[in-house]
């Protein structure tokens, strides 16, 4: 996938984002939307991506962990932990999509791991997150998913 | 009620005794085997049951962790079905390994025991994932059980769920590499630790449905967890589809159409629409999972036999037996308290909102989680500085898998084990010395049986039969489809016969020499059993001769 396009997957799951957790918070309604999303980053994934590259397995769903990751800086309430949590999945998929790449003989992407790592470890610590430490959290995400 | 689900069970359980019985004796042959992975239904039953094993735990551990416990009577029962849902699945790799009595090289001691296990395979990794949650969940069960008559164990329930949490999804995403690091085509797939995960709650909450049911009772919340998720579980088909071509309509319509009809009242409000879709979820996720462990049989109601049926049975009737004997003696037991299971009442709506989780509820797992990470740590430095000489060098890849379980279970042990040690009798303290001191020998004792180096005289297969006599083999019986070189033999085959596999390095090492015997002495699809013809000791030295001509060709 090449510059412009994953700047675009990103700038994909930051849009989306917005549609998460508006009040009134209902569970069919939120789940209805993941999943809705879902559908458009696979379908954004196997038109965008070269069926050759292996990485196409798990976009959809690291498309949907950022996109988590950035909808938890609009919420009202327990915002830390639910930042701790989307950073985690986001971890998740690409450590055991890593995994399953070793196998076939790429290399583990160490760097991304790490610095996702570290920011859910550094969210543990956060008890209040200000409107500038939203946006430097995002931009941080923002980095992660360009550059490494 | 109990009385007649225990008859049930036991119908269903003589009913697949049989086939359980003949897949013991007889092994891999017993039952119907796929073409190119060699699994067949023991290993469908066992992702099915294990996936159930993990669902129940996960939804009494996660609506705790997060402050909204479901009713006591629902967590518990998800609890005991995840514990009879892991014994049921523990027994179907066992009937797979054909060889029952050597179950134990499954168990990683590094190469203490020679070649027996290869730590970097997902399958070790299963193991002791699966034993480690197997400990943690029926720990958390007692607690759970007996926490309302010792308060002491009350404060343990909450920081355990937060220890249970992790481990669950560690355990199922550690199933799901079973197959995404192999090299079949179609268990290709980085997203499958999700994919599993989802499919392992979904199935787990019609489980836990049917089950309320038996109860007379229903949670609404997680009927509408169980719809929302079909949506999830319709978006990875979706990609399975976009992604690999692979398409079944009898999962997506059990799995993902027919629980829509939860939209209509007449269904949701009614006890057997509510069975209905909770039992049609069921079906599709076991068919799901044969098709998934066997990806050539496109027919798959041609492929079952009487073995392969039965073992579905057997497998349902022997859950079915246990966890109604359990519930009905748990029930007994604590007759007439508050605290019983399966109280007969329709509930709206069985989550209330408690308060957040404080600092304050982290506080008892702060000794523990010190003591978890230290143990971690030393198994890394272990497991890392043991790598000169091993049979199979190990990365820091290889390593991590098992870090998370074996941090819980210490910090899960640590946790329990003063408030347990208070309210446990004196008689039952003395039998978990003596159990404790046992298993230590037993490990002990294990550990020093094998050497960490091949023996210097040991006999190779090739040396056995010597390679001029296995190339003849080769020439006359092998050669005419599958090539001088193991690449086939293009103008005969195609003109004669469908394509047999290239015999390539990559194909040779993800069947294993064992299975690549066992088809030449009992073939296969296209492929003609060689019993009687060759000997044993000659097959094998046929998988040591394809392996050579795989390498020269690289």
């Amino acid at each position: 996938m090449d510059a412009i396009l994953n700047a675009l997957s990103c700038l994909m799951a930051l849009g989306t984002s917005m549609f998460l957790w508006r009040k009134p918070l209902n569970v069919y309604k939120e789940a209805g939307i993941l999943a809705l999303f879902l559908v458009v980053f696979a379908l954004f994934s196997y038109f965008t991506m070269d069926a050759s590259d292996l990485a196409q397995e798990y976009m959809p769903f690291r498309m949907l962990a950022v996109c988590l990751c950035f909808s938890t800086t609009s919420l009202t309430s327990h915002k830390s932990r639910y930042l701790v949590f989307a950073q985690v999945l986001w971890l998740w998929v690409e450590f055991f999509g890593g995994l399953t790449f070793v196998y076939r003989g790429l290399d583990m992407p160490w760097t991304r791991v790490i610095a996702i790592g570290s920011g859910a470890l550094g969210g543990v610590f956060l008890s209040h997150i200000s409107r500038e430490m939203e946006f430097m959290l995002m931009v941080y995400w923002i980095a992660i998913w360009m550059f490494f | 009620m109990y009385r007649f689900l225990v008859y049930i069970g036991a119908a269903l359980l003589l009913l697949g005794a049989t086939a359980f019985g003949v897949s013991l004796w007889d092994g891999p042959s017993a039952w119907h085997t796929d073409g190119r992975t060699f699994w067949g239904i023991p290993i469908s039953l066992f992702v099915l049951w294990i996936g159930l094993a993990h669902a129940g735990t996960l939804i009494s551990a996660i609506f705790l962790a997060l402050g909204y416990p479901l009713g006591r009577r629902t967590s518990m029962i998800a609890e005991l079905s995840t514990l009879c849902s892991l014994a049921v699945a523990v027994l179907f790799p066992l009937v797979h390994l054909g060889v029952i009595e050597n179950f134990y090289m499954v168990v990683p001691f590094l190469d203490a025991r020679g070649n027996f296990s290869n730590i970097r395979s997902p399958l070790v990794w299963d193991f002791c994932c699966i034993a480690v949650y197997g400990m943690v969940s029926a720990l958390f069960f007692v607690s759970h059980l007996f926490c309302e008559k010792n308060p002491s164990l009350k404060s343990l329930i909450r920081p355990m769920a937060w220890l249970l949490f992790p481990l669950v999804l560690w355990v199922h995403t550690i199933v799901s590499l079973d197959f995404a690091v192999t090299f079949v085509p179609e268990w290709r797939g980085a997203f499958f630790p999700l994919y599993f995960i989802a499919g392992a709650i979904y199935s787990g909450l019609a489980l836990v449905i049917i089950l309320l049911t038996a109860e007379h009772c229903r949670v609404r919340v997680l009927e509408k967890l169980m719809l929302s998720l079909s949506w999830f579980m319709a978006a990875f088909w979706l990609w399975e589809f976009m992604l690999k071509g692979t398409f079944s309509f009898e999962v997506v319509f059990l799995g993902a159409v027919v629980p829509q009809l939860m939209w209509l009242r007449f269904i949701r409000e009614n006890t057997f629409g509510r069975l209905l879709v909770a039992f049609s979820i069921l079906i599709s996720l076991g068919l799901e999972r044969y098709i998934l462990v066997t990806p050539s049989e496109y027919d798959v109601a041609n492929a079952f036999g009487w073995v392969d049926l039965g073992l579905v049975s057997f497998s349902v009737g022997l859950f079915v037996l246990l966890f109604f004997v359990l519930r009905a003696k748990l029930g007994s037991l604590l007759e007439g308290d508050d605290v019983v299971m399966g109280e007969i009442v329709v509930q709206e709506d069985d989550t209330a909102k408690t308060d957040v989780p404080g600092r304050n509820d982290f506080t008892p797992l702060r000794f523990p989680l010190l003591l978890g990470a230290l143990f971690t740590l030393l198994y890394v430095i272990w497991a890392v500085s043991c790598d000169n000489g091993m049979v199979f060098p190990l990365s820091v890849e290889n390593v991590v898998p098992l870090c998370l379980p074996i941090f819980v279970l210490v910090a899960c042990f640590t946790l329990c084990a003063g408030p347990l040690w208070k309210i446990t009798g004196k008689r039952t303290k003395i039998v978990c010395i003596v159990l404790a001191g046992f298993l230590g020998i037993l490990a002990g004792a294990f550990w020093s049986g094998g050497s960490s180096e091949a023996p210097s005289g040991a006999v190779s297969v090739q040396e056995l039969t010597s390679s001029k006599t296995i190339e003849g083999i080769w020439m006359s019986r092998c050669a005419s489809c599958h090539g001088n070189d193991g690449m086939f033999n293009e103008k005969f085959v195609r003109e004669y016969y469908p394509l047999p596999q290239k015999l390539s390095l990559e194909r040779l090492d993800s069947l294993g020499a064992d299975s690549l015997v066992h088809v030449i002495l009992d073939g296969r699809v296209n492929m003609n059993p060689y019993r009687g013809r060759i000997t044993e000791d000659e097959a094998r030295g046929l998988v040591r001769y394809m392996r050579r001509l795989a390498g020269e060709e690289q």
